[in-house]
């Protein structure tokens, strides 16, 4: 313990000099406003500055790259409530119940609940990183192909609580989304499906521009549907800040969210996407009022934008701990300081100090500096609903067009983005809800490598599963969800809330 | 993003002035841009920044980097092959180069581009695979793990960065070399990711570039075996090569730059020229060692022998891996 306030002295030393914490304050207000691009987020952001940190020194380079990450985590949610556009992917939850908010006039108390909810969870994302790397970075490790596989599988149960609506039409809609991350290359055998001698399709269908047409394209297009121009909000300044009553139903979530999305983020893959959603599946689980999710359940921004934030600062425990990347991101956070003759490894921290110590104080000021930031620019944010939509919507659609293209310098991915708009148009033109086809598209295919890593372990023998602890633990839980959201289809006497709120049909 | 408008201003601003006069300045007369078909962080895009670097300064020219990653590389190095032959647009491209091809014969898909469509400007860097197993397994030779695999064939596991992959088609020069061992593949999508599975324990052994193990050997996690080098590796003196071992097998992840196949000699004369310098300047040499890419440089008509050799031996292989479902 001593030894560990030793290092944060030193940490604070040094990202408290001056020239750091301006570099902190860039990193932040620029990785803020890569978040609210639509479709550009914290991965397009860092490989986009990544040449420009060469000439800075390591420290500086990984303050910054670290301030853009967690900046746009941040920012993500900010489009996402306001225009149900997600800034990134890992905001796609914060869209549903965040803009059914907007609509109900209360964007500024969902955008300070998310900034709020960030701050918190970044910190104890934080506090973890710096009491637990090592630990965790163990236990990382001993995170395979089999554990991956039931953690996917939970992820599979939970889609069942994601919707309000008709459990055909949530099951339908996930399997489509399912079917989406069929496309491309099968990692097992080599063999190309679906993709029509298209070279770009080889490796899917990415889920940043599906996520960014399914949500914001069809918005734009619905709002443009409508008879009568929708009235422009006029926020009063009474009405941004969050009640007594959003705290006390928004502190469950962030703790929970924190909590879930720290433990998920140190896991090897993209899983802060996956925490998001995770959180949102249990805050509604949770909740004595699950039919409120959808309609503007405070809940829900602030459980999944906790856990995203939390999840960040989780990746860097095998990152810097190990100096193992465990996502894009961490690899070009790795890549940054490699230039500058730094190895990463196992004995970074030893060999190190500075820079690891350095980093960690640079993100518990990088997490005030968003709160600073973010909480007086609500205000800000709030009054850009003033603008007529026949200005404002043009203008998104364009920066959905251009944040899509240049995530991949791809014209094909801006595509994918214009007819996920459509089709999520009429989608929800006959009532489909969209989350659990964005939900499918990122499952599928991590789930369909590590089920055939897995087997490919065990030379396909399925007892891999029940044989090692942490997969078999996963898989009771989850098959424990899984009769919970079947009951009401076995014991029909016994309804679950959607018919008791009318919403299932029978 | 700003930075991404600030080139795109730039570049599109040159472009239009450039347009006027093309016809009568020297190349070259406006920025070039270099494809590198993987992500930035990546092996082809930690040897395509510096060398960029080096090379616009001979030139006087901006070298813009574009990534265009997807499909392995198959996207990035399509785009190179198929740009217009002007000079303008020419790639890092890494080893796979040769085995997209092959692989796109095996499964009777249309080509994303061939062989043909490229040609060679300069090799830049070139690393031997290293085999590795865990520290605390029984196997401190490649005999004792031969021997072990023999006894009990189809019983242990490797990883590799993907089927096909800069990982797998070493591994599979190996097996053959050793009379066709039998063992179980897990794929993954990337070398980080495959050393993870070594790491956790999930696999029984991988193989890695020099730079990507090394913290984990002298932290005494991992324990090499031996290199696919042609002689021993500078920064691993002790570990003898698969040839010293009697395993004829060679296999290097290298980093080359390529221009379209119908790019003007006298276009290529300059790049090569460029590059010939740029390679030489110590501020290259000094990035390159804080990278740790070993700079191995050989012009084009050298490095299209290399190139078409290496190519060769690798289409071989993946034919005789052939398709999974056939084994």
């Amino acid at each position: 313990m001593g030894e560990t306030l030793d290092g944060l002295l030193l940490g604070f030393s040094i990202a408290l000099q001056p020239s750091i914490l301006v570099y902190a304050f860039v990193g932040c207000i620029l990785g803020t406003l890569v978040g609210m691009m639509p479709g550009l987020g914290p991965l397009a952001g860092i490989s986009l500055l990544l040449p420009a940190t060469f000439g800075l020194n390591p420290i500086i380079a990984m303050v910054v790259l670290g301030g853009v990450y967690y900046g746009a985590m941040y920012g993500g949610s900010t489009t996402s409530i306001l225009m149900r556009i997600p800034g990134e992917a890992a905001s796609v939850m914060t869209c549903i119940d965040g803009y059914a908010m907007t609509q109900n006039g209360r964007a500024g108390p969902a955008l300070a609940i998310a900034a709020i909810g960030s701050f918190f969870a970044g910190t104890f994302g934080v506090l973890g990183l710096m009491l637990l790397a090592p630990t965790l970075a163990a236990w990382a490790l001993a995170f395979g192909a089999p554990e991956f596989t039931a953690l996917l599988m939970m992820g599979l149960f939970i889609l069942a609580y994601m919707s309000g609506g008709s459990m055909l039409k949530t099951l339908s809609m996930a399997g489509l989304g399912l079917l989406l991350g069929m496309i491309g290359i099968d990692q097992m055998s080599g063999f190309t499906r679906f993709t029509y001698g298209l070279v770009e399709l080889g490796d899917g269908i990415s889920i940043v521009p599906v996520a960014v047409g399914l949500f914001g394209v069809s918005e734009i297009l619905l709002t443009a549907g409508q008879e009568e121009p929708p009235k422009v909000q006029k926020p009063k300044l009474r009405e941004l800040i969050p009640s007594r009553e959003d705290f006390r139903l928004s502190v469950g979530p962030i703790g929970r969210g924190s909590l879930l999305g720290f433990l998920i983020g140190v896991i090897p893959g993209s899983a802060h996407i996956i925490s998001s959603f995770v959180s949102y599946g249990l805050e509604r689980r949770l909740s004595k009022h699950p039919e409120r999710f959808g309609n503007g359940a405070i809940e829900g921004v602030a459980g999944p934008e906790s856990a995203n934030n939390a999840a960040s600062s989780g990746a860097f425990v095998p990152m810097l701990a190990l100096g193992i990347p465990t996502s894009p991101i961490t690899a070009v956070m790795i890549a940054a300081i490699m230039v500058h003759g730094i190895e990463p490894g196992p004995l970074l921290i030893v060999d190190q100090p500075e820079l690891f110590w350095g980093f960690v104080a640079s993100m518990y000021v990088g997490n005030v500096v968003l709160l600073i930031l973010n909480l007086p620019m609500v205000g800000l944010f709030v009054n850009l609903l003033r603008i007529p939509y026949a200005y404002l919507y043009p203008c998104i659609l364009a920066f959905c067009i251009v944040g899509c293209f240049s995530v991949n310098n791809s014209m094909m991915d801006v595509w994918i983005m214009l007819i996920m708009g459509a089709v999520g148009y009429g989608l929800r033109k006959f009532d489909y809800d969209l989350a659990p086809v964005a939900l499918g598209l990122v499952l599928s295919p991590m789930l369909e490598i590590s089920l055939g890593q897995s087997l490919a372990m065990s030379a396909g023998d399925y007892t891999i599963f029940i044989e090692r602890p942490i997969a078999t633990t996963m898989f009771a839980l989850g098959l424990v969800l899984f009769g919970f959201a079947i009951k009401p289809l076995i014991f029909k006497g016994k309804k679950d809330w959607r018919s008791k709120v009318g919403l299932e049909g029978e | 993003m700003l930075i991404r408008l600030a080139i795109f201003s730039a570049v599109s601003i040159a472009l239009l002035g450039s347009a006027a006069v093309q016809a009568q300045d020297a190349y070259p007369s406006r920025p070039i841009t270099m494809i590198v078909a993987f992500p930035p962080g990546g092996v082809a895009d930690k040897n395509a920044r510096p060398t960029s670097a080096a090379i616009e300064k001979v030139l006087g020219q901006p070298v813009t980097i574009t990534n265009r990653p997807g499909a392995g590389g198959a996207v990035g190095n399509a785009v190179v092959a198929h740009a217009k032959p002007d000079g303008y647009t020419i790639g890092m491209l890494l080893s796979s180069v040769s085995v997209i091809p092959a692989a796109d014969e095996l499964f009777n898909r249309k080509p994303a581009y061939t062989l043909d469509e490229l040609r060679t400007i300069a090799l830049i860097s070139a690393d031997p695979m290293i085999l590795i197993v865990a520290a605390k397994s029984n196997w401190k030779s490649v005999k004792d793990l031969v021997d072990d695999i023999k006894k009990k064939p189809g019983q242990y596991s490797f990883s590799s960065s993907g089927i096909y992959g800069a990982l797998h088609m070493p591994m599979e020069m190996f097996f053959h070399a050793a009379g066709g061992l039998k063992l179980r593949h897990v794929p993954t999508k990337g070398g980080a990711p495959a050393l993870r599975q070594l790491l956790g324990e999930h696999v029984d052994f991988t193989a890695g570039g020099p730079a990507a193990i090394g913290p984990h050997i002298r932290s005494g996690k991992l324990r090499p075996l031996a290199s696919w080098g042609e002689n021993r590796h500078p920064a691993y003196p002790k570990v003898p090569t698969f040839r010293e071992l009697g395993y004829d097998i060679v296999y290097y992840i290298w980093a080359g730059m390529f221009a379209p196949a119908g790019t003007p000699d006298s276009v290529i004369k300059v790049l090569r020229d460029a590059t010939r310098t740029a390679v030489a300047s110590a501020e290259f040499k000094k990035a390159m060692k804080n990278l740790n890419s070993p700079i191995v440089y050989k012009d084009a008509p050298e490095f299209h022998k290399y190139w078409r050799d290496d190519a060769t031996r690798l289409a071989a292989i993946v034919k005789m891996v052939g398709k999974v479902e056939t084994k």
